[in-house]
């Protein structure tokens, strides 16, 4: 990860600050909270239409992860062979750095010019765009969301949906700018036909690119498979019109057979879009065969490990679980205050919140596994169970174990823990608080400035009650 | 049936009237109530900031002074929690404590649920002329599993209509540290727990955690509601004021 991106992990506190007073990101996210939060709700009711239990089929999604994790080496043996067998190259890629070094080299070996990307989140870890741009490839986001961050230069603030984070008329000035045309008054109603201004232009890069890149899913082992989940129906160009598709994908991708497939599949486009099945779903194995209309003439798997390897048997495994449906962002306070790119790294939210000290190093991102209130609406709606609240808290004690935590706060902690052990002593100090408290508020039952916690009172008063402790009271209430 | 009260450093610091309130709900049910002498605090501010020897040294505190009684009672989900689920993971691999983590564990209950679900008392419901809507804290909620409880006890009372608020299971942003920490990401965040609030158009807002509470009548007065009433469940359900 370059130095810029690793200042911005550790600047979250400010960049929240920064966020909150963004009135177009605010607007953004007040409209589409409400629409992920709801659409799920449906989608996970609409099991039962198939008789079919949420907390069942997470169990089972959360056991064939387990399971395949538990072997990894083995089911990636087999998915490598299989792959090969379908006339597919694999390759391996140790981080960031060696995928986009692996990328470029492709690039250069089928004489690419331009590469048409459907969303990887991978390629962001390895900010494959610059690699491509400086080698002087053309990479063309096709993903509307994507296309849209592209245009302005951004990254993905979600996982699913990268331009969450936009408002219309922020879309409509970089489209009226970049396809030079006048400006134009857009409500949500125009966004149809601006898709349809966006999918003109892609059309042209499709066509006439020389390589597709794209993510996947899934990887299956059993035929050797990427499974690919889209709704824009990008996914199914990026993947057949290029003569070269490289499919970039983490290891923990691996899944063992179709049957899994089929099952993670009633999880995931609920989870992510409320969706019962997604538009398009596919499942890309080889390369183009005889007879066959379209598909790559080349399939190369770059198969990523950047940090991956190193989760497998910690106290973190349960991470590598993770489907990517973005549900535990969609339904965290924290997520929709901010929008993701107050989390400094590529992945936003609870997630990236566990991903980013993992994967960038823990000492990067030390406010990221704090800024948290504990809720585990993540943990509660995650459809392969992963307990998000408690990788933070794991993240936050090795803070503690490796000394990463300021002085101030350990020697608050300690002065405290020491007083809670004294009752005595606990007890004299509080009834003093309680009283000081009380003369804080001087009458008003409220302090609108506090010192000793200036964010609290910055936009809360502290409601104060009572002059007396409810010990104090007791005791004097036991004497009488 | 001997009966611990853990009224938490909290309600002990912040708002007794909780705390007497609380009592006078489980003397009713004809139990013996006890006030242990030397709570403090059940360590769960250590243990959320990370500092594991810390939360382990104040468990073991809790667990010595608690383990007598027949039941332990809190008027507070994520005190509560912090006993029942996070009690015996922290002692997990002490062979000494581990056993007394779990046998404090399971004979701990918030509030509400020990009324509802282990006492089963009928106690002389008081009145409360007007309207609640219930925030359900986290915790408790997604913790304890506690939903059904607070809201079968608020319906006894006289007088009391409830008005759910929208996303009443949505976090208030407290979360402990987190609001002193990142304070203003909380406003936000209570913030539109009290536009559910007053979109409820109740006149209190009742809630099962003193933390919680505090943040959003911290929020409602500063936003300039003087007029809804923000109350602990046990406050509500004892009736009237006292000591």
């Amino acid at each position: 990860m370059s130095a810029v991106g690793r200042a911005q992990v550790m600047n979250f506190h400010d960049r929240a600050g920064e966020k909150l007073r963004n009135a177009g990101l605010q607007r953004a996210l007040r409209k589409a909270k409400p629409l992920f939060v709801g659409k799920r709700a449906k989608g996970i009711a609409s099991l039962a239409e198939d008789g079919l239990d949420f907390e069942m089929l997470r169990s089972t999604g959360k056991n064939i992860r387990n399971r395949t994790l538990a072997d990894l080496d083995v089911w990636l043996d087999i998915f490598e062979e299989r792959a090969k067998a379908t006339g597919a190259e694999v390759l391996w890629a140790r981080d960031g750095a060696e995928v986009s070094r692996l990328v470029v080299d492709i690039a250069h070996r089928y004489g690419v010019s331009k590469a048409v990307k459907s969303k990887s989140m991978l390629s962001e870890e390895a900010q494959l765009n610059d690699a491509l741009a400086a080698a002087g490839i053309r990479p063309v986001e096709t993903d509307l969301g994507e296309y849209i961050v592209q245009l302005a230069g951004e990254t993905p603030s979600h996982i699913i949906a990268p331009a969450v984070h936009k408002t219309i008329a922020e879309v409509e000035a970089l489209f009226a700018r970049e396809h030079g045309r006048p400006l134009e008054t857009r409500t949500s109603a125009d966004i149809p036909a601006m898709a349809q201004e966006a999918r003109a232009v892609l059309r042209q890069h499709f066509l006439s690119a020389e390589m597709g890149i794209s993510g996947a899913n899934f990887l299956i082992a059993e035929t050797g498979s990427a499974a690919l989940v889209t709704n824009e129906g990008n996914g199914r160009m990026v993947t057949t019109l290029p003569k070269v598709h490289v499919v970039i994908t983490g290891i923990e991708k691996v899944i063992p057979t179709l049957e899994d497939f089929a099952t993670l599949m009633r999880l995931l486009p609920r989870s992510a879009t409320g969706q019962s099945i997604s538009n398009y779903v596919s499942l890309l194995t080889g390369t183009r065969r005889e007879g066959d209309h379209d598909g790559p003439e080349k399939t190369i798997f770059i198969l990523v490990d950047n940090g991956r390897a190193n989760l497998l048997g910690s106290d973190y495994q349960d991470m590598l679980r993770c489907i990517r449906c973005g549900a535990c962002m969609n339904h965290c306070p924290v997520y929709f205050s901010l929008g993701g790119h107050a989390y400094g790294w590529v992945y936003p939210g609870p997630m990236g919140s566990v991903l980013t000290p993992l994967y960038t190093g823990i000492e990067n991102a030390l406010d990221l596994p704090h800024a948290t209130t504990g809720c585990n609406q993540c943990g509660a709606v995650c459809p392969v169970d992963i307990p998000l609240p408690a990788l933070m808290h794991r993240l936050r004690e090795e803070q503690n174990e490796r000394g990463l935590r300021p002085w101030s706060e350990r020697l608050a902690l300690q002065a405290w823990a020491w007083l809670a052990g004294k009752p005595r002593l606990y007890r004299w100090v509080t009834r003093r608080v309680a009283r000081y408290l009380d003369w804080l508020a001087d009458g008003s039952g409220r302090i609108r400035i506090f010192g000793l916690a200036p964010e609290w009172t910055a936009g809360r008063d502290l409601p104060v009650s009572s002059s007396r402790t409810f010990h104090e009271l007791y005791s004097a209430r036991k004497k009488t | 049936m001997r009966l611990a009260l853990y009224v938490t450093c909290l309600v002990d610091l912040m708002r007794p009237s909780v705390g007497f309130a609380a009592l006078r709900l489980l003397e009713a049910t004809g139990a013996e109530v006890v006030v242990p002498e030397g709570q403090t605090c059940c360590g769960q501010p250590a243990w959320s900031a990370g500092n594991r020897q810390l939360a382990v040294d104040l468990a073991k505190k809790a667990i010595a002074e608690l383990a007598s009684f027949d039941a332990v009672v809190i008027p507070s989900g994520s005190c509560a929690d912090q006993i029942r689920n996070v009690y015996p993971q922290l002692l997990a691999d002490d062979p000494l404590w581990a056993p007394r983590a779990r046998a404090l564990a399971v004979r701990t209950h918030e509030l509400t649920s020990f009324l509802v679900d282990v006492a089963k008392a009928e106690w002389g419901a008081p009145e409360f002329l007007g309207s609640v809507t219930y925030h359900d804290s986290c915790k408790g909620l997604r913790g304890l599993g506690i939903k059904r409880q607070p809201r079968e006890l608020l319906l006894k009372v006289r007088g009391l209509s409830l008005k759910e608020m929208p996303d009443c299971e949505e976090c208030c942003g407290f979360g402990g540290a987190f609001s002193v920490k990142f304070g203003a990401v909380s406003t936000q965040i209570v913030d539109r727990k009290c536009d559910a609030i007053t979109a409820a158009k109740a006149d209190a807002v009742v809630g099962g955690d003193l933390g919680c509470l505090i943040n959003i009548e911290g929020r409602l007065r500063r936003r300039g509601d003087e007029t809804t009433r923000v109350l602990h469940i046990a406050e509500v359900l004892a009736g009237g004021s006292e000591d």
